[in-house]
């Protein structure tokens, strides 16, 4: 069983924001049909990682319902980017500009759209927030765009470097950072698109459980922009009471202290000391050198100068130079001291923890081979959610009513 | 049924959260701008830390304002057995409780969810936890820059060729907050279409490798582990930060080459030109090749100008071209006002304060217009309508310190 079982969702996305939602959706087992462009598919298709081990020229061994020639496909069925972003989907390829009569009957048949364009595509294809409002009352329509469907002209033209930045999170990042060095992207290529996308579900979800009692569908527009600002509520809200500082300071986020990240023989860890009892762990630790005993027991939280964090961090340095990582976390934990790895994928891959909650699952994909696929971070005790099918090949779409849209016996059960 | 008639998606879910300093908060104030009626259980002898650190009024807490607005407060000390009995008997009349108390805590209450599930049998019970709840380090705990650390985020920030930077400090919470919304709502649908609840367990390093998926299969598929590129991108150059005039910097990023030859010929034919060996940076092979050449070039160029000034020039050009936003100029962002993400709402004393509002605009989305509550504001609601306590029941209670 799982938790969306009978809904179905049509996605229009086209790019990672949008795909990242429908494959949350599809995790929870809504059934979600991705439409592509026709012999091209979804620019996430042509964006790497790209297999360097799948054959080239293999034949996706009878696919059902693929329709699509197998010498045109090769190169779009490689991509690592799409294969993790569109999981449990079904592909259609369709033209949704020339083919409005098709786009309407499948709209008849689904409980929401997923889509990342611009308003004047949401438009062009009836489903602003007016028509969605006048012509699909039923329906839960979610755009999801970097400022909002109408962002101002100095913001028309944005990768996800350009919202991170414009949220507040990319001029403080890292943490203390240096003024003459560049402020920083968040981590990997897409976290803001990854942020919305979650934000995009959880909207949709709750418009959906809406829809099964009143009937009523709704217009959502989530802003990449307002999604990562609000993820900063809790300083933001501050400044903007006037409780905590605005500046044009590189540190306003930050907090004082020597937490940070440290080198260590295999790798790096993170150490958080903030209070009293961080501090005496940490004597324990290091086996309470001179250098410790010599600060006073509370300067974490009374008298954390400058001076003393320098001294503090360097000792740290030292230190570690002979501690590997897993190790120092584990005698720190024991300790009470916030002493932690920073992981790598291949960390991530091998971790105990992960393993023991099959956060990486493995699919078999035609063209990919066999894979594992790092998954969702809740674990459900009815309703496990999870990537049921590995991502559909260009046009592969299995379900027999969505081939033959004049017949829905879904649709008598869902508009009631 | 529930208190306030605010519309919204889950109008009409009661939420109980038995939470404490960000991630947990967080959970219920999306579902609180959902529409549910979010219920936070408080008491005297173990106020949150938003509520007292550094704070002269509990009831004016900058920290805790700023994470709980839309929801209810009710004291009741879940140290003595009488309130746990009523905590329970609020869980029954509720649809959803989250927690994300230190591992084993709810254990030791007494309010697991096998226990809850007995007085509540279709509760929605999520579980937050650095790690989960269950496995082999289950039991470890840390704070949010651990969970970036533990998650694989924190490697992949930083300067090319140096120690990884990590994200800012405050990073991660709130993301690992939005999860458990999700997994929430998820399994609220399913108790509805089913009347069966379920147990979420929500794990905050998990939800810090759930924004860096495509790296991890960049792993599983190729072997190849990623690490701290500065600001660079694998199928964009330029994709940088550069610096302006006045300590201002400017975020460019040019997706194709047709893009990059617009942005070259400003670089050499405008006011403030700088020379461009364009042979080195036709292509994006070309130039991810010469990257260290291509930044200085527009490093070079954009730090004679203004970056407003800049910023409109490109964008006019169709160059995603934004400016990295200081503290300032982020909480006076024109666009947030003109949207009303940046909104006010009415605190409990009547005055109104800013807050931030949700990342959403919904057609049907619920009203937004209270503060978070003083300790204990909802009392009266909370014990006489929900729980139908009488006036002498209350007064018992209070005697006894089970609720304050």
């Amino acid at each position: 069983m799982a938790a969306l079982s009978g809904v179905k969702i049509l996605e229009l996305a086209e790019s990672v924001s949008g795909e990242y939602c429908g494959k949350l959706l599809a995790d929870f087992g809504a059934e979600v049909i991705k439409i592509e462009t026709p012999g091209v598919g979804s620019p996430t298709r042509r964006m790497g990682p790209f297999s360097r081990t799948a054959p080239s020229k293999r034949q996706p061994a009878s696919v059902p319902g693929s329709t699509t020639s197998d010498a045109r496909n090769e190169d779009v069925e490689r991509s690592g980017l799409f294969a993790y972003l569109n999981t449990g989907k079904q592909s259609i390829e369709l033209d949704l500009l020339q083919n409005k009569s098709i786009l309407s009957r499948l709209l008849s048949q689904v409980d929401a759209v997923i889509d990342d364009h611009t308003l004047e595509w949401l438009s062009a294809l009836g489903l602003d927030a007016v028509q969605q409002q006048c012509m699909h009352p039923g329906l839960v329509v979610c755009s999801i765009s970097n400022f909002g469907l109408e962002p101002p002209q100095d913001r028309l033209h944005a990768e996800d470097l350009n919202v991170f930045h414009s949220s507040g999170w990319g001029f403080h990042t890292p943490t203390g950072g240096d003024p003459t060095l560049p402020p920083l992207n968040g981590a990997g290529r897409f976290l803001p698109s990854y942020e919305a996308g979650l934000e995009a579900a959880l909207c949709i979800s709750a418009a959906l459980l809406a829809k099964r009692q009143t009937g009523e569908g709704q217009f959502i527009e989530i802003s990449k922009q307002e999604v990562l600002a609000s993820r900063v509520d809790y300083v933001l809200a501050q400044m903007m009471g006037g409780d905590m500082n605005v500046s044009q300071c590189r540190t306003a986020l930050d907090l004082s202290g020597p937490a940070g990240i440290f080198p260590c023989e295999d790798g790096f860890v993170y150490i958080w000391l903030s209070a009293p009892a961080h501090w005496q762990g940490l004597r324990e630790l290091l086996g309470d050198p001179a250098w410790m005993q010599a600060f006073p027991e509370n300067w974490l939280e009374k008298a954390c100068t400058p001076e003393r964090v320098a001294t503090c961090r360097r000792h740290l340095v030292q230190w570690l130079k002979t501690q590997g990582k897993e190790q120092a976390a584990e005698r720190a934990q024991q300790l009470g001291v916030t002493l932690v790895a920073v992981n790598n994928a291949a960390d991530l891959v091998d971790s105990p923890q992960y393993q023991f909650r099959e956060f990486f699952v493995e699919l078999e994909h035609p063209v990919l081979g066999n894979l594992k696929y790092p998954t969702v971070p809740y674990r459900m005790s009815e309703t496990p959610a999870k990537p049921m099918s590995p991502a559909p090949l260009l046009g592969q779409c299995q379900a027999v009513e969505w081939q033959q849209p004049q017949t829905h016996p879904a649709q008598v059960e869902h508009n009631d | 049924m529930t208190k306030r008639n605010r519309g919204g998606p889950l109008q009409g879910v009661r939420v109980v959260e038995l939470t404490k300093v960000w991630a947990g908060p967080y959970t219920g104030k999306l579902l609180a701008f959902l529409g549910a009626e979010v219920i936070r259980v408080e008491s005297e002898k173990s106020l949150d830390v938003t509520r007292v650190y550094g704070v002269s009024d509990i009831n004016n807490a900058p920290g805790f304002k700023a994470v709980n607005p839309e929801k209810l407060s009710v004291q009741i000390d879940m140290k003595s057995a009488e309130g746990i009995q009523l905590l329970l008997d609020l869980v029954q009349k509720s649809d959803v409780l989250i927690e994300n108390l230190r591992p084993g805590a709810v254990q030791r209450l007494g309010l697991d969810y096998t226990t809850v599930k007995a007085v509540k049998p279709d509760i929605v019970y999520t579980s937050m936890g650095m790690y989960g709840n269950e496995g082999p380090l289950s039991y470890q705990t840390g704070y949010a820059p651990c969970f970036a650390a533990l998650g694989g985020v924190s490697a992949l920030v930083g300067y090319e060729n140096e120690s990884p930077a990590g994200m800012n400090v405050r990073y991660a919470d709130s993301t690992f907050g939005a999860a458990a919304a999700l997994a929430t709502v998820a399994a609220l649908y399913h108790r509805n279409e089913t009347g069966r609840g379920q147990f979420v367990d929500v794990s905050a390093v998990e939800a810090m490798s759930s924004m860096i998926g495509d790296a991890l299969m960049s792993f599983t598929l190729n072997g190849e582990i990623a690490t701290s590129t500065g600001n660079r991108h694998p199928d964009m150059a330029p994709h940088g930060v550069y610096p302006c005039l006045d300590n201002e910097w400017i975020c460019v990023a040019v997706r194709d080459d047709k893009t990059w030859h617009t942005l070259a010929q400003q670089m050499t034919s405008a006011a403030g030109s700088v020379e461009v060996e364009m042979s080195r940076f036709t292509t994006l092979p070309q130039r991810k090749a010469n990257e260290d050449a291509l930044d200085h070039c527009l490093a070079s160029w954009t730090q004679s100008q203004r970056a407003d000034e800049l910023v409109e020039k490109l964008q006019q050009l169709g160059i995603a071209a934004t400016k990295s936003l200081n503290s300032i100029e982020l909480i006076s962002d024109v666009h947030l006002w003109a949207r009303e993400f940046y909104r006010e709402v009415h605190g409990p004393d009547g005055q109104s304060q800013s807050i931030v509002g949700p990342g959403w605009k919904m057609s049907r989305g619920a009203t937004i217009e209270n503060a978070a509550p003083s300790l204990g504001q909802h009392n009266d609601y909370i014990f006489g309508d929900v729980l139908g306590l009488s006036e002498a029941e209350r007064r018992a209670l209070d005697g006894r310190g089970v609720i304050r």
